[in-house]
């Protein structure tokens, strides 16, 4: 029969292979990385001290391990990490409901859908960082002009995919909710909405993505505070080492959001593969 | 056997469906007007795309007549009724529920049995864990109906079609529904798990004596299963003829040699005859 998916192009499909129900399982390659993580480390230290490149090119990971641990010490560092922090999660939350909200109000009325689809879909290419300057001149220069576009952000990959995975489920599972007499509201969260988990998840993990590099990166440009403007303001204080610290740890967080979705979408029930 | 009134009673019942193609309206369903009783067992036989499926999902109240009326136990279907099971043509077992929780999903939907006190206050309920012993009691028994004793824990990748179509019919038969719609339950399985599905289907029906209209491309099947047969004319979907299934009630797969169920056969095969050609020439009118 005709379920298959309404092709949308940007929305993803999700990456579905997950027979076993072991979360842990095809983290295999966590050990990998951080073996390839050690090897740069050496190579950068081993360069360092031969002197094949100046110190603030990239600094030897000798001077950059304390450093970083000197920083993780000082109550600034917190600030920044904190105000970053609530930045994404303020962002993944607006843009994640929002999201969700906006997939579904789609699906139910198609002529809505199809009317934004285009919008939608554009957006997905235009980097959205661009209009910061628009929010800074609207919110003013402070976290919430960040939160508002970083929420954007995150709604427009979950909108796209829940949307389409709402679009893709077999139209049999919604007459079968009909025939046992769900309400609407049933209909939604427990048949139409756990079939389209596929699509939600993948659309999560892009959204969260999306977050993050909006967040950092308008932090970098124009803010007075949060990670990605201490990498900025130590970058043009030639504190090579104290950037570099910066970076490690924004690159730690995302690599441990990442982690931490690929576990949540292994814990989804299995058996989706047809 | 019934008293008037009860069972399924159709009463000149017609879908269109408004087609933008060039042939106008299409009529699904012609003015059907036959009758069910209770407890019995009928099947309808028809070329695919004369109607089968539409005047099912109408009979279940999942879509409208364009005119005309059905009646379940004396009741005129107005939409779903959780009297009525439906077992549809296509795989609709949950693929994210074990076959445990897609038997109970319809009963925790309809919180069957309903406890029958009323809630005191948040979060004190008295009926909540007994009715939910009650739901898992029924869905076990379901399962253990179809044969599906075991599996309880697996989930819907991991069974073959048989065996889904199997948590499919013990989903159905958990809410024990008086009467049961099966829309080609078995159409997409191999030939002898068809068979063995519809041993156990009759079998069951046996135990139960619902009401079931079962929906079939194959009429040894539809002999094979029922008291009697319908057999459904392509575009506009009339009903052509009604053949009484006139074979022992303890009948088994053997009774296929029969000459009796030859006859029926071949009575049948002659009316689909002209109807399957008729529907492939005009499906094959404009070559895309
Ligand atoms: N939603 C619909 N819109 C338009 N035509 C439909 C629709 N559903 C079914 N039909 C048409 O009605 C006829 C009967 O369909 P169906 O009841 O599914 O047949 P069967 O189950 O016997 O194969 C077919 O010709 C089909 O094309
Ligand atoms: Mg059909």
């Amino acid at each position: 029969m005709n379920v298959r998916a309404p092709d949308t192009p940007g929305a993803r499909r999700p990456s579905v292979s997950r027979a076993p129900r072991r979360p842990w399982s095809g983290l295999a390659g966590a050990p990998a990385a951080v073996v390839l993580m050690v090897l740069a480390g050496v190579v950068a230290e081993v360069g360092a001290a031969a002197a094949w490149w100046a110190p603030d090119v990239l600094p030897a990971p000798s001077d950059l391990l304390p450093a970083a641990a000197r920083i993780a010490g000082s109550p600034r560092f917190w600030q920044d990490a904190l105000r970053t922090g609530a930045e994404l999660l303020l962002s993944c939350v607006f843009g994640v409901v929002a999201g969700l909200g906006l997939g579904v109000a789609f699906w139910k009325a198609p002529g809505a859908g199809r009317v934004f689809e285009p919008y939608l879909v554009s957006f997905y290419a235009v980097p959205l960082v661009l209009f910061y300057p628009i929010a800074i001149v609207l919110i003013g220069i402070n976290q919430w002009s960040v939160v508002v576009l970083a929420s954007i952000m995150t709604a427009i990959p979950m909108t796209l995919n829940t949307w389409t995975g709402l679009r893709a489920i077999p139209p049999v599972y919604l007459r079968l909710a009909a025939s046992i007499g769900c309400s609407r509201s049933q209909t939604l969260f427990r048949v139409a909405l756990p079939a389209a988990a596929p699509y939600v998840v993948a659309g999560l993990r892009l959204g969260v993505a999306y977050a993050l590099i909006g967040t950092v990166a308008m932090e970098f440009t124009t803010a007075q505070a949060g990670l990605g403007y201490q990498v900025r303001y130590l970058y043009e204080s030639f504190d090579a080492v104290g950037m570099y610290a910066y970076i490690l740890v924004i690159v730690a967080v995302s690599v441990l959001l990442t982690a931490v979705l690929e576990i949540a979408e292994r814990l989804l029930p299995r058996g989706r593969d047809t | 056997m019934s008293s008037p009134g009860t069972g399924v009673v159709l009463d000149d019942v017609r879908v269109e469906f408004r087609s933008s193609g060039r042939d106008g309206p299409v009529v699904a369903v012609d003015g059907i007007t036959q009758e069910i009783p209770a407890g019995g067992f009928v099947s309808v036989v028809g070329p695919s795309g004369c109607g089968k499926s539409t005047l099912l999902s109408v009979i279940a109240g999942l879509r409208a007549a364009t005119s005309g009326s059905v009646r379940i136990n004396g009741r005129t279907v107005t939409g779903p009724d959780r009297d009525v099971g439906v077992m549809f043509q296509e795989d609709s077992v949950l693929p994210w529920k074990n076959v445990t929780d897609n038997v109970r999903f319809p009963l925790q939907i309809a919180r069957v049995p309903r406890a029958g006190r009323p809630r005191l206050g948040p979060g004190h309920r008295p009926g909540r864990a007994a009715a939910r012993r009650r739901i898992a009691q029924r869905a076990q028994e379901a399962i253990d109906l179809v044969g599906l004793g075991g599996f309880e824990r697996r989930y819907p990748a991991e069974l073959s079609g048989g065996m889904r179509q199997r948590v499919a019919l013990a989903r159905t038969l958990a809410m024990r529904p008086s009467v049961l719609l099966m829309d080609e339950p078995f159409a997409a399985l191999d030939q002898q798990t068809r068979l063995l599905l519809g041993a156990e289907v009759r079998r069951i029906w046996g135990e139960t004596h619902q009401t079931v209209l079962f929906v079939t491309h194959d009429i040894s099947e539809a002999i094979l299963l029922s008291q009697q047969v319908w057999v459904m004319s392509y575009r506009p979907g009339t009903i052509l003829d009604v053949v009484d299934v006139d074979l022992p009630a303890d009948r088994d797969a053997s009774v296929v040699s029969t000459p009796r169920f030859n006859a029926l056969h071949n009575r049948i095969w002659e009316r689909l005859r002209t109807e399957a050609m008729r529907g492939f020439a005009q499906e094959n009118r404009f070559p895309a």
